[in-house]
């Protein structure tokens, strides 16, 4: 009995059709074990491959803590929940799918703010005013944190949004964005515009490996054959 | 380090009575803060630094609470609480744990828990006097301690303050050079800006609304503004009111009408920034600098030496000092005097004490007006191991 190598891939809606897809055209063929509802497979026709079903941000838990070895997601979710995600995972494929960028965006209205560097000295100004820190709505609290640190913006406060992020400005609970954005329409519909500098990731579905599995003879030799795959997309 | 073992903890302890003895002599009284903090007004008083290292979380009622990332500000709550004009000196001491993320999980070198003795002096009106009492009340409580050579750095704050105020240079630069200042980076990127090209910011805005702008007319920027939206067909939404993107874009059209800031000025900042000497020579070098210039600051600096001699006659080696101008500038709620002490057996890169003038806190987190305050933190665990006590 060999060691089987994990494969965690998205467990529902679109982000799941298409890593099927593209996984299957690398000649890796997911098929469920049991019920067609059920949360495990293999892949056909390569030995030792165990694939767990699990959300796209689960994913990103399960290659951090080394219980998969390999994994597909989306990169802002690893960015998001990994603080150090170089060190830990290793990038194998970006699979060409499930683009989005996440993006600085601020009302339209705003014609005297065009870099990430403007956000600093409306911040000063906009705390003098109203006596309280500019609120930035996003479910991105950590890639929001480390980018604003690094363009030395401090006068704001992350206020936690986990759905219809664009409507937080003009609802008056934050004064700008961070959010994911595929065609710029929505921000747009919303009266909102993208900063000059303002794109913080441009994301994709990727294959992850882990640095934290446990990688045996048997496991690596399960992965060279997933990578002479990976090379005919 | 945590404190894991029943040894490493009675040694703290011990020491703790040592260093909290000295501080009852001088009539500090114990106060003992909560661990667990409101998260907005700890976050709203320190910097971007340490707030980027508080443990945020909240409870079954959402409410957003913190761990302290450390005790000054929690002792500056019970100081207001009990008195709410902050109109009364007071002297408190503590000892406790402190809580800061570490990236990667925390090591013994840099551990994610730690803990602190210190002390906090308000409302002292002779500021030196305040000063140096901490300092060298400080200095006592590591020596008795065990520390056999503290080595003392300084910086001095309000000397900058004293510099940017007595320079000739619009208002509003000077406002935005001093919000700058605890990024050393950006702070050389504006002042380099001001003294080449001010209207830089100007650059990508809408040329034919910034023209019609002006400065000395501010009463009409709204409402061209507002046309310029209209004729656009931009809907202003938000918090952020017409008026207040006009009064930027005002500003913006000031700075581009300016002349740059006279490089002498620039040079004379920079120069005086780069300051970093034994404390005599450092003196010297800032008064025959500022006689060059033709700066007077004359208040500013009797305070710095009237303070040298006031920490002498208290017994501290002051000739061993090092005196740095851009020391403090990493640490956003300091005002006036700042200083650390170092040890030989851990190296400059881990400070045993570290402490400072910090006038605006108190106002920051609800007193009606600035409050002298002063106060300093021994950082125990380090102190242990300097002092030799760590090995049982």
């Amino acid at each position: 009995m060999s060691d089987p190598l994990i494969l965690a891939v998205p467990s529902k809606g679109r982000l799941m059709e298409q890593t099927t897809e593209v996984l299957a055209r690398a000649g890796l063929v997911l098929k469920k074990v049991g019920s067609e509802r059920g949360y495990r497979g293999i892949v056909e026709g390569v030995e030792g491959v165990e694939v767990i079903f699990v959300s796209a941000s689960e994913i990103v838990e399960q290659l951090k803590a080394g219980r998969a070895h390999l994994g597909v997601t989306g990169e802002d979710l690893a960015r998001e929940q990994v603080s150090d995600m170089e060190k830990r995972f290793q990038v194998m494929r970006k699979l060409g799918f499930g683009h989005a960028d996440v993006v600085v965006a601020v009302p339209a209205a705003w014609i005297d703010v065009r870099v990430m560097s403007d956000l600093e000295a409306v911040g000063r100004d906009f705390r003098r005013v109203h006596g309280r820190h500019l609120r930035v709505a996003t479910k991105y609290m950590n890639i929001t944190r480390r980018h604003f640190q690094a363009n030395g913006i401090t006068s704001y406060r992350i206020v936690e949004s986990l759905g219809a992020t664009e409507g937080t400005p003009a609802a008056g609970t934050a004064e700008l964005i961070v959010d994911i954005t595929t065609t710029g329409t929505t921000l747009k519909a919303n009266g909102l515009k993208v900063l000059g500098d303002g794109v913080l990731l441009r994301s994709e579905a990727t294959l992850f490996s882990s640095r934290a599995a446990d990688w045996t003879p048997d496991t690596r030799a399960t992965l060279a054959e997933i990578a002479r795959h990976i090379a005919n997309l | 380090m945590a404190v894991e073992t029943s040894d490493s903890f009675e040694a703290l302890e011990a020491q703790a009575a040592v260093i909290m003895a000295v501080f009852n002599e001088a009539a500090y009284e114990r106060v003992a803060p909560s661990i667990i903090q409101p998260a907005d007004i700890f976050l709203d008083a320190v910097g971007e630094r340490l707030r980027a290292r508080t443990y945020v979380f909240s409870d079954q009622d959402g409410e957003m609470l913190c761990l302290r990332p450390d005790i000054t500000v929690p002792t500056a709550r019970i100081y207001l609480q009990r008195h709410p004009g902050a109109d009364v000196a007071a002297r408190y001491c503590y000892n406790g744990s402190v809580f800061r993320y570490q990236p990667g999980g925390g090591s013994p070198a840099h551990p994610r828990e730690f803990r602190q003795a210190g002390i906090e002096l308000y409302a002292q009106i002779d500021e030196a006097k305040a000063d140096a009492e901490v300092l060298l009340r400080t200095l006592e409580a590591v020596q008795r301690a065990g520390l056999k050579a503290p080595k003392l750095r300084i910086g001095d704050l309000g000397l900058f303050d004293a510099l940017l105020d007595a320079v000739d240079i619009p208002d509003r630069w000077r406002q935005r050079l001093l919000a700058q200042f605890w990024r050393p980076e950006a702070f050389r990127a504006e002042l380099k800006r001001l003294s080449t090209v001010p209207g830089s910011a100007v650059e990508g805005l809408p040329t034919d609304l910034v023209a019609k702008l002006d400065p000395a007319a501010p009463g009409k920027a709204e409402a061209l503004v507002q046309d310029y939206l209209d004729r656009n067909g931009i809907e202003a939404i938000g918090t952020r009111t017409v008026s207040e993107i006009a009064d930027r874009l005002l500003s913006i059209a000031e700075d581009a009408r300016s002349v740059p800031l006279p490089k002498a000025i620039a040079d004379l900042i920079e120069n005086y920034l780069a300051i970093s000497a034994p404390v005599r020579a450092a003196g010297a070098r800032i008064k025959d600098l500022f006689q060059r210039n033709d700066i007077d600051i004359g208040e500013a600096l009797d305070a710095f030496e009237r303070r040298l001699s006031l920490l002498t006659k208290g017994g501290a080696n002051i000739a061993q000092a090092t005196f740095d101008a851009e020391f403090g500038r990493q640490f956003e709620y300091y005002t006036g005097f700042v200083f650390e002490i170092c040890s030989d057996e851990l190296g400059p890169a881990s400070p045993i004490a570290g402490g400072g003038r910090y006038d605006e806190l108190l106002r920051v987190i609800g007193a009606p007006e600035a409050i002298p305050a002063v106060g300093a933190a021994i950082y125990t665990d380090r102190l242990l191991l300097a002092a030799g006590g760590g090995q049982t």
